[in-house]
This record gives C-alpha cells, sequence and structure tokens, in this order.
C-alpha cells in the first residue's frame, strides 16, 4: 500500500509537471491578450505596452515559463493579472466553498443514486424499476442550469423557503444547510442519476451469481442477503463512479457555482479564462489535475477495503 | 470482523469529510447580504462581476468603478442629470491662459486614515497616474498635462503641452479620483483602498462580495446608509431572482431580453433613461470593397435600425448621428444626416457598383446584444443582395482579433464614461489610434484636425461647432452605422430612494436612503 502511495505521488508530479506546461504555453498561444483586457477597450496603444511590461509578458514564453516553474519550487504560484491577489491566496478562499457544495451534493448523489439502484434492482421490471430508471435517464439529460434556474424560481422565489444564492452562512448553522440545498441537488442529480444505474446493473449481475444462489438455498435473510452479501460486492464499481464524479466536483462545478452565486474554484477559473488571467488558470488547472490523481488513489485504497482480495504489490 | 472493519472506515470518512468542511468555515463564516433582517440602513447591489482592485489608478472597469466611486472623490464631478462638470473636491478654478489650470481645493477635508486632503495628495495622485512605471490603464486622461505643481496647502496648478479642452471631463472621471497618498505609499489602495468619499472601505471577500460602511467623519452632511454590500451575482437571472427576494435590493445595467420579467416584480421600481453609449456596425476601412464609399452607403441604407431597436423592450433608441444626444457635441441637425433605411436604393447601389453576391464577414462578440445585431443585420444585408456570414468570438479573443484589423465588418460599442464628444471620436476614430482603439483604423486628415481642434481647444461653445463638424464628417463618411444609442436602466426595490443612474451608467449611493 505504501508503496502504491509513493508510486502514485511520483506520477502526480510528472503529470502535473508536464500540465503546467501544456496550460501555461496554450494560454500564451491561444488568441486574446490580458493587456486589452485590463486596459478595457478604451486604453491606447502606449497604455497597453505599460501594462504588459508591467505584467512581464514582454519576455520571451519559455523564460516566463522557467520563472513560472522557479517560483513554484519556491511555493509561489504567482499574482493574478487583474486583481494581484496571490494565486494561492485566491484558491484557499474560493476552495471551502467548492468542498462544502461537492461534499453535499455528492452526498445527495450517494443516497439517491445507491438506494433507487438497489431498489431497482431488486424489483427488476416492476414500475418502481421503470421510474427510477427514468429519473436515470432524466437526470443525466437535464442541463444543470436549466434545473438550477427552476430550483431558484420554485422553492426560492416563489415558495420562499430557501435563498436565492450565495454560500456565507457556517455550515453548521441553519442557514447555512438552507443555502446549501438547492446547489447539492442541482449538482447532485446528475451523479445521483449515474450512480443508480452503475449500482442496479451491478447489483444485478451480483444477485444472479452462484454464491447468491447458494446463500439463498441456505435460508440467508433476504434483507442481510441483499444488504450484506450482494451490496459489498456490488459496490467496486459504483465506488469507481463515485471517486470520479466527486474528483471532478471537487475541480469546480462551474455552472452550479455560476448559478446559484457560489465564490468556488469554478468560478475563479472560468472568470480567470475569460479575463486571460494566466497565473490564476494555472494554478487552477494545476490544483484540478492533483485533486483528480489524489481522489484516483483513495478509490485504489478503498478498493482494498471492500474487496480484501485486492493487494498493490 | 471485516463488517466491522467497513462501517468504521465509512464513518471514519464521514467524521473526515464533516471536519474538512468545519474548518474551512473560517474565512467565510463572516459575510453580509443575507434577505433576513437586514436592516433599512443597509443596502446589497447584486454586481455581475467581482471588482479588479479598489485603486482608481490602476483599475478600469466600470465594476471597480462602481465601488471605487464610493470610497473616492473626483476634483470634479458631473451633474447626474445634466453632465455639467461641477466642483467637488475643487472649490473653483481659473485659467489665466489656455495652458494653465489653477485649481483651489476645498480645506479641512481629510483622507479615510486622518491624512489631510490637499495640494501634495492631489499632485501625487496626478503624478502616480502619469508615472510610466505604474502602468496606470488610463494614464491617456491625463496625458495632455505636462506639470502639476502644489502652488500652496490648497492650490494646484496644472499646465498642458497645449491647450486640452476635455480637462474638466477628465479630471470628472473616476480613475483621476484623489488617494491618500501615505496609504498609497504604505500599503496597497487596491485591497485597502483609502479616499475621501461618503463610505469607507470595510471587507472584501474576493470573488464573494465588498462591504463599505458609512463615513461617520465625512466633509459633508454623512450618507443615509450606514452600510452597503457590493455581492458578486454572476448570472442575471438569479440576481434578479434575489431582488425579487429581497436578497438584494439594487440591480443594474439590465440585460432587454429580461426586462419583461423584471417590470412584473411587484416590490421592484425599474429606472430608465436616455445614456451616452453608442452601439455602431464598423467596417475596416483599410479593406476593399469595406473602403468604398459607395458600397458603406448600400449597407448604411439597407439596415433599418428600427427593426432591431424594437427587439430591446424599449431600450435604445435610434438617431443617426454618432454622437448620441446625451453626450457634449451633439447638435439636433445631426441626427439626419446619415443614409436613412431604403431597402430599394441599398439594392440598386448594390448593383450598380457591382457589389452583388458580395461575400461579408461580420464578427460578433458573443456577449450583449451584439448577435442579436450580427443576426437582423446578416438578414437584412441578405435581402439587398450580399452573401452575408456571421463569426462569433468569445469577449477577449474578439478584442484581439478585432483591434489587429483582421476583420470586415463587425460591432461594438462605446460606453462613454466622461460624456464628452472628444472622448468619442478621439479614441475611436482619430487615426492616432490605429492598431489601438480605432479598431475601424479610419484615417481621415480632415476628420483628424477638427477632432484635435476639438480637443485642444477650451472655449467650449468653439469645442461644440468642432464635435459637430467632425460628427457630420463621420457621419456621411460612415466608417461606422449606428445601431443605436443606449439606455441605462437600473431596478431597485421600492423601499429604496434617492438613486440616480446617470447618462454614463454611473451611480452614487450618497443621495440613496431606505424606507
Amino acid at each position: 500500500m505504501i508503496g502504491l502511495i509513493v508510486r502514485r505521488f511520483l506520477q502526480l508530479i510528472l503529470l502535473l509537471l508536464g500540465i503546467s506546461f501544456l496550460v501555461f504555453m496554450s494560454m500564451h498561444i491561444a488568441p486574446g491578450d490580458p493587456a486589452t483586457i485590463i486596459g478595457g477597450p478604451t486604453a491606447s496603444a502606449s497604455d497597453l505596452e505599460a501594462i504588459r511590461d508591467n505584467l512581464g509578458l514582454d519576455r520571451p514564453v519559455i523564460v516566463q515559463y522557467a520563472d513560472y516553474l522557479g517560483g513554484i519550487l519556491q511555493g509561489d504560484f504567482g499574482y493574478s493579472f487583474q486583481t494581484g491577489q496571490s494565486v494561492t491566496d485566491a484558491i484557499i478562499t474560493r476552495f471551502p466553498n467548492t468542498i462544502k457544495l461537492a461534499t453535499a451534493s455528492m452526498i445527495v448523489a450517494i443516497i439517491i443514486g445507491i438506494v433507487t439502484g438497489i431498489i431497482s434492482a431488486i424489483k427488476q421490471n416492476s414500475w418502481i424499476d421503470l421510474s427510477s430508471t427514468t429519473f436515470a435517464l432524466a437526470g443525466v439529460s437535464i442541463p444543470n442550469f436549466w434545473l438550477g434556474a427552476m430550483l431558484i424560481l420554485v422553492f426560492a422565489v416563489n415558495l420562499q423557503w430557501l435563498p436565492v444564492g450565495g454560500l456565507s452562512a457556517p455550515i453548521y448553522t441553519i442557514e447555512g444547510m438552507k443555502e446549501l440545498i438547492l446547489p447539492a441537488i442541482t449538482l447532485g442529480t446528475a451523479s445521483a442519476a449515474l450512480i443508480a444505474r452503475m449500482s442496479r446493473s451491478a447489483m444485478l449481475e451480483v444477485i444472479r451469481s452462484d454464491y447468491i444462489r447458494t446463500a439463498k438455498a441456505k435460508g440467508v435473510k433476504q434483507r442481510s442477503l441483499i444488504w450484506i452479501h450482494a451490496l459489498r460486492n456490488a459496490m467496486i464499481p459504483v465506488v469507481t463512479v463515485i471517486g470520479i464524479n466527486f474528483g471532478g466536483l471537487l475541480g469546480g462545478t462551474i455552472i452550479t457555482e455560476q448559478v446559484f452565486a457560489i465564490n468556488g474554484i469554478g468560478r475563479l477559473m472560468i472568470d480567470a479564462i475569460a479575463a486571460r488571467d494566466f497565473p490564476i488558470v494555472q494554478g487552477t488547472v494545476l490544483l484540478v489535475a492533483a485533486i483528480f490523481v489524489f481522489v484516483n488513489l483513495i478509490v485504489d485504497v478503498i478498493y482494498a477495503f471492500i474487496d480484501p482480495r485486492i493487494t498493490y504489490n | 470482523m471485516k463488517n466491522k472493519r467497513y462501517f468504521q472506515f465509512i464513518a471514519f470518512l464521514i467524521i473526515a469529510a464533516f471536519a474538512v468542511v468545519g474548518c474551512s468555515d473560517k474565512s467565510s463564516s463572516k459575510s453580509g447580504g443575507t434577505s433576513s433582517g437586514e436592516a433599512a440602513s443597509e443596502l446589497t447591489y447584486a454586481s455581475t462581476s467581482d471588482a479588479a482592485g479598489l485603486s482608481p489608478i490602476d483599475t478600469n472597469d466600470s465594476v471597480s468603478s462602481n465601488v471605487t466611486g464610493q470610497i473616492y472623490e473626483t476634483l470634479f464631478t458631473q451633474d447626474p442629470k445634466t453632465l455639467e462638470p461641477e466642483p467637488l473636491l475643487a472649490e473653483s478654478y481659473e485659467t489665466p491662459d489656455d495652458n494653465t489650470w489653477v485649481i483651489k481645493l476645498r480645506e479641512g477635508i481629510t483622507f479615510h486614515d486622518g491624512t489631510p486632503f490637499n495640494a501634495e495628495a492631489v499632485k501625487y495622485t496626478f503624478e502616480q497616474i502619469k508615472d510610466p512605471e505604474r502602468a496606470a490603464p488610463r494614464a491617456s486622461l491625463l496625458a495632455p498635462i505636462e506639470s502639476i505643481e502644489a502652488k500652496d496647502e490648497y492650490t494646484v496648478v496644472l499646465k498642458t503641452k497645449e491647450p486640452y479642452g476635455p480637462m474638466l471631463a477628465a479630471l470628472s472621471h473616476t480613475n483621476a479620483a484623489i488617494v491618500s497618498p501615505e496609504a498609497d505609499k504604505e500599503g496597497d489602495i487596491g485591497k485597502n483602498p483609502v479616499g475621501t468619499g461618503p463610505f469607507v472601505f470595510e471587507e472584501w471577500v474576493e470573488g464573494d462580495h465588498i462591504t463599505l460602511k458609512r463615513n461617520e467623519d465625512y466633509w459633508r452632511e454623512p450618507a443615509a446608509l450606514e452600510k452597503v454590500t457590493f455581492k458578486v451575482v454572476p448570472e442575471t437571472s438569479t440576481a434578479i431572482s434575489m431582488l425579487e427576494t429581497g436578497e438584494v435590493q439594487f440591480i443594474d445595467a439590465l440585460p432587454s431580453d429580461q426586462l419583461p420579467r423584471i417590470e412584473s416584480i411587484k416590490s421592484a421600481e425599474v429606472q430608465k433613461s436616455e445614456g451616452t453609449r453608442v452601439s455602431y456596425l464598423g467596417f475596416n476601412m483599410e479593406k476593399a470593397p469595406f473602403n468604398e464609399l459607395e458600397f458603406r452607403q448600400a449597407v448604411a441604407y439597407g439596415v433599418d435600425q428600427e427593426a432591431y431597436v424594437a427587439q430591446l423592450n424599449g431600450l435604445g433608441t435610434y438617431n443617426e448621428s454618432i454622437i448620441g444626444p446625451k453626450v457634449f457635441g451633439y447638435n439636433e441637425e445631426a441626427k439626419n444626416e446619415g443614409y436613412p433605411f431604403d431597402q430599394e436604393k441599398a439594392k440598386e447601389m448594390i448593383k450598380e457598383n457591382g457589389y452583388s453576391g458580395q461575400k461579408v464577414t461580420l464578427l460578433a462578440a458573443n456577449r450583449d446584444n451584439y448577435m442579436k445585431m450580427a443576426e437582423i443585420v446578416q438578414s437584412q444585408l441578405t435581402e439587398i443582395g450580399l452573401s452575408v456570414e456571421i463569426e462569433t468570438m468569445e469577449w477577449a479573443t474578439f478584442l484581439d482579433t478585432a483591434r489587429k484589423g483582421n476583420y470586415e465588418m463587425t460591432f461594438l460599442g462605446w460606453s462613454n464614461s466622461t460624456a464628452d464628444g472628444s472622448e468619442l471620436l478621439y479614441p475611436n476614430l482619430h487615426s492616432d489610434n490605429i492598431d489601438s482603439s480605432n479598431y475601424s483604423r479610419y484615417n481621415n486628415e480632415a476628420f483628424d484636425k477638427l477632432v484635435q481642434e476639438s480637443r485642444s481647444t477650451v472655449d467650449q461653445e468653439v469645442r461644440k461647432e468642432k464635435l459637430h463638424e467632425a460628427n457630420i464628417m463621420a457621419i456621411k463618411d460612415a466608417p461606422w452605422i449606428v445601431m443605436e444609442h443606449g439606455t441605462v436602466t437600473a431596478a431597485y426595490d421600492k423601499s429604496v430612494s434617492g438613486l440616480v443612474v446617470d447618462p454614463t451608467g454611473k451611480w452614487s449611493l450618497y443621495n440613496v436612503s431606505r424606507k
């Protein structure tokens, strides 16, 4: 296990190096000049030149990249072109909101997804199965921005049960919880649908396997048959889906953050791309990549817990 | 046993998740602007994006100006209704000769950090704006000023290289606001702004909100509002929902397609008035056939702006003049000097000059109403016999492409923040600014001369005449075809009073109160 973790960390470093190079170069090659955004359409040619000089953009790209890498080695990820804020600070301010949102929506997704998946597997082809597979199909098909806007209209504007947007109250307060409900449902629905489909098919496969039939023949109760014997073995593919999804959610959830005015990583990234704020784009992409690798590592570790036959040597 | 270990692990995961989330609350627990229990002396404004910074010297975007405009003050200010410059931090001024401006400052004012406001502060601020090292994005505002002298404690003398007509408009610009020299030298006023204005900076959670509180020691009567919050709400439809539920009390720059929804909100008031912004269809004057007058005339006859304006739900008006009715230099005569919609005439001109089937690409940025303009103009120009395609781009790419002149025809707008005609014609159509803000790459010596004269004359009546002449010349020459003159808008809760949006889209919260 330790070997696996060490190996993964080495891979992570190489991967991040490659990603930093790709992102850096693609931002510099892509059309759009940070100075024109900062200066605005009113800026004169000399204003723009002064801005470029000031940001160091007049130097050769490879020199800029070397400078950037040198900074990273000393823990300095650079400063935002727009606000002058350090990239680390910009991320630290927003990451907690993204974690809150991702965790809450994952909880929603896991509870809804696994329960509906299992029920529809047990009651295959019943009306419950039919309606839950319909839900799953709708869940992956409904666009986030539409679902979010509709939930706001119904629950915040018309019924006034929940606030429209923002994440400002602490999570342990009622206000804080209320703020999370709509975004978590908006974001969790698609993942819930995926998890439901995955658990249903994995469960169906396991239920039909020999050892379950044997257990049934031996008179094991239906409840413990499903929840103890079958579920655990059906979990491997489901955990993979959950892991990958969670990694994706932690990397920022652009649309949900946008619709619910949540100050998270996704919005930081999208605003930075629009403003050609290179240091912020690079910093957030590196973070997202690192999270993905890290979450995958955790998924591997969880495999070993679920199925002791899996070892990493 | 196995089960036990499994459940222990799950329990651990849940606890860990809560621990992470719990720890993360520190940064965001102390913020305001939620709906319930907001006192009547507080106001929350929804902003589509976050401020870039809170230093007027180092920023040039309207979102930042909305905030800095409450914290800092300028020497002069424009009356929100007439846009006439009037003294604010200045008390009076005189111009002993065309190149000298002697400005007498108000006495007894201090910055929020206790630094006295005086001639040295003005000198310091203006020198910072002009300093190439500082790379102020609006350095061009004060570029004509050659020297700044603090003659005595409360007198500043500005000397220009040549007479600078729009001086007072430039000194009224938010980006020419006076900053506390002490605060700027010792810290970062982009993060901790220090001005002389009616509101004092309190907190900025980047990407989320900015809070200001009332300046109790303000040199005039303190403001009625005790606390104002600028909350970042990127989605307009979310901001409108928040206005409806009372989570915010004020939004502005309302998009035309959302207007019916906003107007249907019973608890909200909508304000609409003529603005200085002009939106236009511009030609690339360095490419054929766009550099041929007959072609541009034919296009101008072929475009029916009323059909476009009719889709704006009452926002925007059409008038052939490039200098809009709310901009200094406008003369009523100009409004019928262009080429009114006449499809038959347009068809004829296209045929006569051999432009039939000419391929044209309309470049449109995918924001504001540019796509709508492009679609309408595409169908109108197809009718007169051109073969029209639309190319869409995201804003940053668009700016870069258009600035370099890699387009044929495009749509753009100009929000004239000083409401002065010279500030419209010089950056956008003077040949000095080809490769920067003169996207049409318009190069006309006679026109340049008139614009230059409008800038270098101090006599405002003469300036007006020069601008009118230049305006007529540009309308006839048609490097631009006006699409609309903008409307400035705001929507606010009915409890809010005293809010006036001026024609440039600016507003001050100083006179605003809540019932």
